[in-house]
């Protein structure tokens, strides 16, 4: 199937627009190109609109407006009708054609609000001989379903961003995911695996009813069944939040590589900057203990030579007795005093009062001096005390200053290394890259610990239910009337055991195709085909980029490698899909380098030959390496001009 | 008995010196007036320089002398005199003191302003070295 054509009515930016996608005999690519916000992306939007109903790719500036064109709207007068539609034209084989059309209606209120009034979605389908039928509700989405059902329509209408993403979050369930809706096992398990389920429960539950004890033993079964669910999906959930968080932290850890650990160096700068605060606290601590002495014993060297002198006076003094003096001051006095010698007794006449008096005088002079001696005594002693200690002294100090001095040294070394380290990057952003790294390892860490507790409980609860379902068997085989249910259940429960078995054989085949498949795309599509040794799809379907040196490399490729690697694989779902539908990619290379753009163009221009190819580019994207191989290949080529009221958009054929 | 002097005194044209900047607050950082006095003194001496007063002015109290601030201005005397009676005149030992003081200030002074920053206590440890020196090797 393909789409022939689409016609836009009042949807968004287009007012009446028809897009035709003529093919050629040998190809059936197309291209749209348009700047940003000329409504391109509401094209990817109009056909889910019209088929699915919604509008997943929605930016949000278009968020903001209404689903009708604003030109239209301002046409409306109030209280008059208007109506929004998308046709999609698409052509089925041996030239049927079916026409899906939604369209919406919408009545102008006073308040001028256009008010939805309904929707209404209908299939138009022509059959060779020219009939036209028309279906609506549950008959058109089945048609839908036949096109491109809901479910896989990511893997053929979808944004080129969605590509680099696929392969960030819990990778091994999207691709478990994607392989068993392409791979439509899910009918298998919707249509026979649940009846056949259904059919067991009530082939049970009628037995239950001849015998309480089989009731009371299917209840039971019944319960632990469910506990069971229960905890196989929180145990999924909680995988998948381990996936999910695995990958974070290998993504930001890609980003951290070779980037300084900004933080820890921060704080290192902030422990060295405080280091060095202290450093050169007691730096000028020791300085000023230097100075100190410096000046201390400045006083006492410049001084020695006094110092010496009165050192030796004292010394001779003492040598000649004359330190402490021989006489007491205070004996003579009373002498004169008493005018009596205190020796003999005899009144002292005139002459002997003189000579008292005279050596008095002499005494009193050599006291007072001499005290003054004696007290320098203990000084001088101590100077030269210090004066002995200098040298020592000053030399401690210098080298405790030397030593400070180095730290000091040191830590500037230490504090312009990290400054040249973290120089040229963008400090917020590595801050928040390893924020983030730590969030998600925490993440990881705490669901892995959860794993751990429900992994455990899981084993109990299925032992649980091994008991439960013997325990059912054995009231079942002990019941007569229940014979020929109890055959029944046997044999519901073996085919229900075949069909799982089925279901997973299935699985593996269709896995194992993806992989082929994907493995063959990628190799196409990559411009180091040296660098990649292997692609595989494991039996947990997580995907895995082998090195050629045989390292596991997924986490480590550039954006634009994982993108071809998605397309790549969507590519291989698609075939082992069995749709032949369009495929439609919007933004197909914006995180593609030149050199891997030309590989692109091949691929696609190669999967034109046999699928419907519809490409919408901005100009940019629209670059020589895509122009110069696909130009001469396209078989329509559009433009997209938007009114200068930008109310309005124009498609304009190249 | 000759009176006691109770303080002792600088040239007033000194303080202007003392307070200076670079004294105060570089050389001789919050040192007491006394230890100011001491070290100007000690300079006068080193370099056998002292200068009468021209107009007096009290600097600090003598009673704020501890003994080894005693000992110092003591043998400045002495060895200014030749004599140990000189102890006996206080007036005279800090008459002596003052006029070493007053030459030291200003020795230091023209030091300090005309020399590289930061040289003085280089000057001074090295000056401090050559003394040890001297000292050991008589």
């Amino acid at each position: 199937m393909r789409i022939e054509k689409i016609i836009l009515t009042n949807y968004r930016q287009f007012r009446q627009v028809e897009v035709t996608f003529p093919r050629k005999p040998d190809t059936d690519l197309h291209f749209v190109i348009g700047t940003n916000g000329t409504g391109k992306t509401n094209i990817l939007n109009a056909i889910n609109w019209c088929l699915y109903g919604d509008e997943p790719h929605l930016s949000k500036d278009s968020q903001r407006l209404p689903l009708m064109n604003l030109k239209t709207i301002d046409k409306t007068g109030i209280g008059k009708d208007g109506d929004v539609s998308v046709e999609v034209w698409a052509e089925a084989e041996q030239g049927a054609h079916i026409t899906f059309k939604r369209q919406a209606l919408f009545r102008k209120n006073d308040d001028g609000q256009m008010m939805h009034q309904g929707t209404k979605f209908e299939v138009m389908t022509n059959d060779e001989r020219g009939n036209t039928n028309i279906v609506t509700d549950e008959d058109a989405s089945a048609w839908v379903e036949r096109f491109v059902p809901m479910r896989i329509r990511e893997f053929f209408f979808f944004d080129g961003e969605r590509l680099d993403n696929y392969f960030k979050e819990a990778t091994g369930q999207n691709i478990r995911h994607a392989v068993f809706q392409v791979s439509q096992i899910d009918l298998l398990e919707n249509c026979v695996e649940r009846k056949l389920q259904d059919t067991l429960d009530d082939l049970t539950k009628e037995a239950g009813k001849a015998n309480p004890k089989i009731e009371e033993a299917r209840t039971k079964l019944e319960q632990v069944q469910g506990r069971l669910d229960e905890i196989r999906k929180r145990v999924e959930e909680c995988e998948r939040q381990i996936e999910i968080a695995r990958n974070k932290v290998a993504e930001y850890g890609e980003k951290l590589k070779g980037v300084p650990d900004i933080e820890s160096l921060e704080k290192e700068k902030q422990q060295l900057e405080a280091d060095f605060r202290e450093t050169k606290g007691l730096l000028r601590e020791k300085k000023d203990e230097k100075e100190s002495l410096l000046l201390e014993s400045g006083n006492i060297l410049m001084l020695w030579p006094a110092i010496r002198m009165a050192t030796q006076l004292i010394e001779d003094k003492r040598r000649k007795r004359e330190i402490p003096p021989p006489v007491d001051k205070g004996f003579l006095e009373g002498v004169l005093r008493n005018e009596t010698c205190s020796v003999c007794g005899r009144s002292l006449d005139d002459s002997s009062s003189k000579r008292v008096q005279e050596l008095l005088r002499e005494v009193e002079l050599s006291s007072e001096t001499a005290h003054r001696l004696i007290q320098m005594e203990n000084p001088l002693s101590q100077f030269r005390d210090r004066v002995e200690e200098f040298e020592e002294r000053i030399r401690s100090i210098t080298g405790e200053i030397v030593k400070l001095d180095k730290v000091l040294t040191g830590i500037s070394l230490r504090k312009n290394q990290i400054d040249s380290q973290m120089a040229g990057y963008d400090e917020e952003r590595i801050r928040e890259w390893y924020h983030e790294r730590m969030k998600f390892e925490e993440i990881r860490d705490k669901n892995q610990q959860q794993l751990g507790g429900l992994q455990v409980m899981r084993r109990d609860v299925e032992d649980d239910f091994d008991e439960a379902q013997k325990e059912l068997d054995s009231e079942l085989r002990k019941e007569k009337k229940a014979k020929g249910l109890t055959k029944k259940v046997a044999f519901c429960a073996r085919a229900l055991g075949v069909v799982k078995s089925t279901r997973e054989a299935m699985m593996k085949e269709t896995r194992e195709g993806i992989e082929r498949e994907t493995r063959k795309q990628f190799s196409k599509l990559v411009w180091k085909k040296a660098t990649f040794g292997d692609v595989q799809i494991k039996p947990d379907y997580s995907i895995s980029l082998i090195h050629s040196m045989g390292y596991e490399c997924l986490g480590s490729v550039s954006a634009g490698e994982r993108e071809l690697l998605a397309l790549s694989f969507t590519l291989a779902l698609h075939q082992a899909s069995g749709f032949d539908s369009p495929i439609l990619i919007d933004t197909p290379v914006a995180r593609i380098s030149d050199v891997n753009r030309e590989n692109v163009a091949k691929v696609l221009c190669e999967v034109s030959t046999t699928k419907q190819t519809v490409l919408l580019f901005t100009p940019d994207e629209y670059s020589k390496e895509i122009s110069g191989f696909m130009d001469g290949r396209a078989s329509g080529r559009y433009s997209l001009k938007l009114s200068r009221d930008e109310t309005e958009a124009k498609v304009e054929v190249l | 008995m000759p009176r006691l002097p109770d303080r002792l005194d600088v040239d007033k044209a000194d303080r202007e010196l003392y307070d200076h900047d670079t004294i105060s607050k570089e050389i001789l950082p919050g040192r007491t007036r006394k230890e100011q006095f001491l070290f100007a003194m000690a300079v006068g001496f080193r370099n056998q320089v002292k200068r009468p007063l021209d107009a007096r002015e009290g600097f600090f109290l003598a009673k704020d002398m501890r003994p080894e601030d005693e000992a110092l201005i003591d043998t400045v005397a002495i060895h200014d005199t030749g004599s140990v009676d000189v102890l006996f005149d206080r007036v005279a030992v800090f008459r002596i003191a003052e006029e070493y003081a007053h030459a030291g200030i200003r020795l230091l002074y023209d030091d300090v302003t005309s020399g590289q920053p930061g040289s003085f206590f280089k000057k001074l440890e090295l000056e401090l070295f050559s003394l040890v020196e001297a000292l050991d090797s008589e």
